[in-house]
């Protein structure tokens, strides 16, 4: 029986619910360990007028406390372009930007010692959001441009012509296990850090910089994360690097630990988005011409901006053929920590930008919003292709499509509502059908490759190692069904191991939904490679001069455990007599591979290529009910469906299908950053940021996948399930916007803006 | 006198003194028992990643109920059974909904998940079969950012309650409540660095201790009940008392009684049992209180609590006004009484004296014909602070405003008797226009803040609605007088 396929628990399920997974903090401290924190710069924006660590130094327990003189020559880090301090040499940039580090025996010396550094900054004024930063020209690097067609004809050609401006919030990542680290010091200036990271590679070089060693001087290791969702992709470095500089400076064991407060108030998130548009549409809905232009808020470093941005501008055709598209990017430089990774990176942006524009284009026409998507719809043989130039192949949006209308009964409930809407004095009703379409890898092509290992020991167990990190995601468990399949043994024969910087090198981020792509298909090729020798000593054991049969090592089978030649079934050995034999045989029997994804490419400067593998797609129905007084909003219904190809889990992706969904529910109707004037958080903590919670879950809530075997291009002929979903909760805002087209019609089309929450609900409503 | 804190966790007794017992029960647990499947997340309550079982003696009998072990501190446990998610777990195996959990996917990275065991198990632990809707409330005190929830719905939905041992079952309660009741008995007293901490066993001792210590001019002591708004402001550092009393020992503030037409609620029942209480006689007010917190906030959380902490947008603090409830304040000197209304006197300040310990809430019942409507509008549903309260008492007949009290919340520095109002419309019909001209009357007279909340406009925007609402309500005979007869009626 394949494993792959198969419905498995998690790797980790049965520890998960007995308490007994280790996490970081969960573990004792070691023997001298002392705990880190910093002391956050008071200011969004300031300059540092005087520093004095003095009577800290004296507070008992104190064992370090580093301020940016001590790290002059490694201040500046950074995941792409170093630009920004770890510790304020002179300006500080963000609001919780480390002053000073400091090292303590217990919690109270180290939050004493905290308090008693003097900090005297002089405040500068902080840009915040957006529109400040337009008005004072502060960017992050150039502008970004995809164009195909002509624009200016298409706005010829088009019935009608809506302009508009489209505010897009940011999000908090929310992983309930806070940003944390563990180093130690070992001899000669080595360094063993325990991350919670997404990038055991990059935790791994930047403490290598900050310390001045070769990377390889620093493992890097993790376990597994208490949640991750983008925020500890480049994010869990910091608090790595200030542990291990500590660790460096006292020679003992250190641990850094963000309180949640601090890890909101401290750390980036989503970006916020502002869309600029104008766009040009025939009668019949049809999009004739579209001129985006896209602001990121992406806070005061660099960070991941660039490719969040990119992301942003390749998903702005998202389910609709644009034949003249102009889109264009900006980053904008702000005082607040650097805005990051999470779940679907600017994908959700770009699209929720258009799926507003095909919104206005429905109310302004007349039509259903969902002909106004249908009709822009990327088309199977025609109409196929991106404003990028790469073809949508193995096209699945019609049939998605077509399916969720006719199984959500779509046009029924149509009528239902348009009948309560009428009929309600107390209450309205609103209801959206809206796709996805996620392009599939890094569009930094570097980053599409991966290397695994994998050994086996002489008793015929398997222990593979690859760069990719638990989140919770299930990437271990579906390695370990493609590593059984490979080597033709049972699930249980086979381990992951902690994913660490020793085992696997140069790896890239857990991240861009590509786990499992990348490296579950260099744990394959490792295996074939290992089956192919194993095979050939397996042809000699199960060789019968007597019966005609010559060693033939390629009509060797390995299955369910047992090894056979496929000209004689009946006679089989069992998989560890042939690894015995091997081992007596002095073959090697560990293997590593190495995966490059094929046929990836992008020019950033034409905005043109393939950037893309292929398209995880799906589509979802949702069905919001809006209380006329109050504005709040609750989802009696939602209906998803996903095509992710053949599933090599379907457990654990439709659990990533859920998950996603309720985050992207929660992204457009209930998580609001809200900033005071001086750039502090004042939603930090979740008495004041409020996720979905279990009563927030839709009443009636459908999940199913379309049966599509024809993703040939990946393993197994799967699709990457971990961000596309997410955009779908953009369907619950477009609901809530239906909605108001039943109070306000035609005329004076409210602008709901992202997030929908209760108040921006009620004063849109008349 | 003792100078401990004597409890069990998982069967097994513990004992805490000094700074330990100072100690938030999250941290003991995870830092001095090596019990690291209790998870901090967010130290304020507003998670349940932290939630373990906490068995109290009543008449008797062991009762336990899920309590968020971050924002309580060991002295809190006195003479208590800790349950957490490793004496749920049983040896070598897994109990029938960590089975259903696992099968389920209902775990994803794992954080939350012991959290939700917890929970789950004393929503099951009565072993009657769940509803989803059941299941959704019992589950509004654990957030989880992974699964969706979903997955959890179907394992707590597939799991045979019936071979769910009760914890109960687990820990046979008898040689454990001779235990706790030793403990009980005799008061104490902990002196740690951050400060000293009483635990009477008896009323008169409380007051006592509270007459004595506030002639002094140190630092008035602070009475720790349930600790839910405590809790999370000493994790903070934004108050850290040197000198507590804790009330939970005192059987006498424990009891429910109805005398007449007042319901007596000693000031140590929890929300969760002032719930229970309530839904016969005031069932709107049941209802309003199953959005108060989470489930482990209403075990812990105390309505004294709740009217001491005289937070303007306190949950309870609108109906019991609107309801005409008093505060009884009992010191050596003797009992007092003060309405609801004056014991708030400003922005998170009390009528109570240091030597006043709050001993119960009297709360009249309605009067026949009199109806109570209680809306919260929050930005989540579920385990959130209100935007807007209001609390309406009305009476309607025959087409006519017969009475009507009016109290709003998170309007001002304390919830606020829209007195004016009332009299705007007691007496008039009871039409759309009239409730209009209030409502409007009504937002003109407040003056809300814009915070992380709403804005001050949506604020008033909300005032002027509800009126809306709770007219809407009436017209649709959702109030409908039964004792009289509605000639507009028949629908």
């Amino acid at each position: 029986m394949p494993a792959v396929g198969k419905d498995i628990a998690h790797d980790s399920a049965r520890t998960h619910v007995a308490g007994v997974s280790e996490f970081l903090d969960d573990r004792l401290p070691l023997a001298g360990e002392l705990l880190a924190g910093i002391v956050p710069s008071p200011v969004a924006h300031g300059r540092l007028k005087h520093l004095d660590v003095s009577a800290a130094r004296n507070v008992p327990g104190v064992r370090a406390l580093l301020t940016a003189d001590d790290l002059s020559a490694h201040n500046l880090f950074g995941p792409v372009v170093a630009d920004e301090m770890l510790v304020v040499a002179d300006e500080a940039v963000f609001l919780g930007q480390p002053v000073a580090l400091v090292a303590a025996e217990t919690k109270a010396g180290l939050e004493a010692a905290i308090r008693a550094v003097v900090v005297e900054m002089e405040t500068l004024p902080p840009l915040l959001d957006i529109d400040a930063a337009i008005a004072a020209d502060s960017f992050t690097g150039g502008t970004s441009t995809i164009e195909r067609g002509d624009v200016e004809q298409g706005f010829a050609d088009a019935d009608g012509i809506l302009e508009g401006v489209l505010d897009i919030g940011g999000q908090e990542q929310f992983y309930l296990e806070s940003q944390v680290a563990i180093a130690v010091p070992g001899e000669q200036g080595q360094m063993h850090v325990h991350s919670s990271t997404q990038h055991p590679s990059e935790v791994q070089a930047l403490v290598a910089e900050a310390l001045g060693v070769p990377f390889n001087h620093v493992i890097c290791t993790c376990k597994r994360m208490g949640g991750a969702f983008g925020g500890k992709e480049t994010q869990a470095a910091p608090p790595a690097m200030m542990a291990a500089l500590l660790a460096q400076r006292t020679g003992r064991p250190v641990r850094f630990l963000y309180n949640k407060d601090d890890d909101m108030r401290f750390t980036g998130k989503r970006h916020a988005f502002k869309s600029f548009y104008k766009a040009g549409y025939t009668r019949d809905g049809r999009l004739t011409a579209l001129d985006v232009r896209l602001f990121s808020n992406g806070g005061c470093s660099t960070d991941l901006s660039p490719a969040v941005l990119e992301r942003a501008l390749l998903h702005t055709d998202n389910t609709s053929f644009l034949p003249n598209l102009r889109v264009t990017g900006r980053i904008c430089r702000t005082n607040l920590p650097s805005n990051t990774a999470f779940r679907g990176f600017g994908g959700p942006q770009g699209v929720a930008s258009t799926e507003h524009i095909l919104h206005e284009v429905a109310v302004a026409t007349g039509l259903d919003s969902l002909e106004v998507r249908r009709i822009n719809c990327y088309g199977i043989d025609e109409r196929n292709v991106t404003p990028y130039g790469q073809v949508v192949a193995n096209n699945t949006l019609p049939e998605l499509f077509d399916t969720l209308r006719a199984d959500c009964n779509y046009d029924g409930r149509r009528t239902e509502i348009d009948r309560f809407n009428a009929e309600s004095r107390t209450h309205l009703k609103g209801m959206a059908l809206s796709g996805v379409k996620f392009g599939i890898s890094f569009t930094r092509r570097a980053l599409n490759q991966a290397n695994a290992l994998v050994n086996i020991y002489v008793d015929g167990s398997v222990m593979v190692s690859t760069g990719a990190t638990e989140m919770g995601q299930g990437v271990n468990t579906r390695i370990r069904q493609v590593v059984a399949d490979a080597l033709g043994v049972s699930y249980e024969r086979v381990l992951l191991g902690i994913t660490s910087t020793e085992k696997n090198n140069n790896t890239s981020p857990t991240a861009a939904s590509s786990g499992t792509d990348l490296n579950g298909a260099a744990a394959r090729v490792a295996c074939l490679k290992l089956r192919e020798r194993l095979a050939k000593v397996a042809a000699d054991l199960l060789a019968d001069a007597d019966a005609g049969l010559t060693a033939e090592f390629e009509s060797v089978v390995f299955a369910d455990g047992v090894v056979y030649d496929a000209r004689r079934p009946q006679m089989r050995l069992s998989f560890e007599d042939v690894v015995k034999q091997a081992y007596e045989l002095r073959i090697s029997l560990g293997e590593r591979g190495f995966y490059a994804t094929p046929g990836v490419d992008f020019n950033r400067a034409t905005g043109q290529g393939h950037p893309f593998l292929y398209f995880t797609n799906g589509v979802a129905c949702c069905e919001v009910l809006i209380d006329r007084f109050t504005g709040e909003m609750s989802t009696p219904r939602a209906d998803v469906l996903m095509d992710l190809g053949r599933c090599i889990n379907p457990g654990i992706d439709r659990g990533q299908t859920v998950g996603g969904f309720i985050q992207g529910v929660g992204w457009c109707t209930l998580e609001q950053l809200v900033y005071g004037d001086d750039g502090t958080l004042l939603s930090y903590s979740p008495t004041t940021y409020k996720i979905p919670n279990a009563t927030d879950v839709p009443e009636v809530f459908n999940v199913r996948f379309l049966d599509n075997p024809n993703n040939t291009i990946s393993l197994h002929r799967s699709k990457a399930a971990g961000e596309p979903p997410l955009l779908l909760g953009l369907s619950a805002w477009l609901a809530a916007k239906d909605a108001l087209r039943y109070v306000h019609g035609r005329r004076n089309e409210p602008k709901l803006h992202l997030p929908a929450t209760g108040e921006a609900i009620l004063m849109n409503l008349p | 006198m003792r100078d401990t804190i004597d409890f069990l966790i998982n069967g097994e007794s513990a004992s805490a003194r000094g700074d330990d017992a100072w100690l938030m029960l999250s941290e003991f647990l995870r830092k001095r028992r090596g019990l690291a499947g209790t998870k901090v997340v967010c130290a304020e309550g507003d998670c349940g990643s932290c939630s373990v079982l906490v068995g109290r003696l009543e008449a008797g009998k062991l009762r336990y109920r899920s309590v968020a072990s971050c924002i309580v501190q060991v002295l809190q446990l006195d003479a208590t059974h800790v349950v957490t998610v490793e004496g749920l777990t049983p040896d070598g195996g897994l109990n029938a909904f960590q089975e259903a959990m696992v099968d389920q996917h209902g775990a994803q990275c794992g954080f939350c998940t012991p959290g939700i065991v917890v929970a789950m198990q004393e929503l099951m632990d009565g072993g009657q079969p769940l509803d989803e809707h059941a299941v959704r409330r019992g589950l509004s005190g654990n957030l989880c950012r992974c699964t969706g929830y979903d997955a959890i719905f179907r394992a707590a939905l597939k799991t045979d309650v019936s071979a769910l041992p009760s914890v109960e079952a687990r820990f046979p309660s008898v040689e454990i409540v001779d235990t706790l009741a030793a403990a009980a008995e005799e008061p104490t007293t902990i002196r740690a660095a951050e400060g000293t901490c009483f635990k009477p066993t008896t009323l008169d001792e409380a007051t006592e201790f509270l007459g004595s210590q506030s002639d002094t001019d140190t630092e008035a002591v602070t009475v720790l009940s349930g600790g839910t708004d405590l809790g999370v402001v000493r994790n903070k550092g934004r108050f850290r008392p040197t000198s507590l009393m804790l009330t939970g020992g005192l059987a006498a503030l424990r009891e429910v009684r109805r005398e007449g037409e007042v319901l007596h609620i000693g000031a140590g029942v929890p929300l969760s049992e002032f719930e229970e209480a309530l839904a016969s006689t005031i069932p709107e007010m049941t209802e309003f209180l199953g959005w108060f917190g989470s489930p482990p906030i209403r075990h812990a959380g105390t309505l004294a609590g709740n009217l001491c902490t005289a937070s303007p947008i306190g949950d309870t603090a609108p109906a019991l006004c609107v309801l005409g409830a008093e505060v009884e304040l009992t010191s050596t000197r003797g009992p007092r009484m003060v309405t609801v209304e004056a014991f708030q006197t400003g922005y998170r300040t009390t009528d109570r004296r240091p030597d006043e310990l709050v001993t119960a809430i009297r709360v009249p019942l309605l009067p026949p014909d009199y109806h109570l409507r209680l809306y919260k509008v929050s930005r989540r549903k579920d385990l959130d602070i209100s935007t807007v309260s209001g609390a309406f008492r009305f009476a309607v007949r025959d087409g006519l405003v017969v009475d009507m009290r009016i109290v709003l919340g998170g309007v001002g520095a304390t919830v606020i008797r829209m007195i004016e109002v009332e009299d705007r419309l007691r007496g008039q019909p009871a039409t759309l226009e009239r409730f209009e001209q209030a409502g409007q009357l009504a937002s003109e007279s407040v003056t809300p803040m814009t915070d992380v909340r709403g804005s001050a406009r949506y604020r008033q925007t909300l005032v002027r609605n509800l009126f809306l609402k709770l007219w809407h309500e009436i017209d649709a005979g959702r109030f409908a007088v039964e004792t009289s007869s509605n000639p507009a009626g028949g629908d």
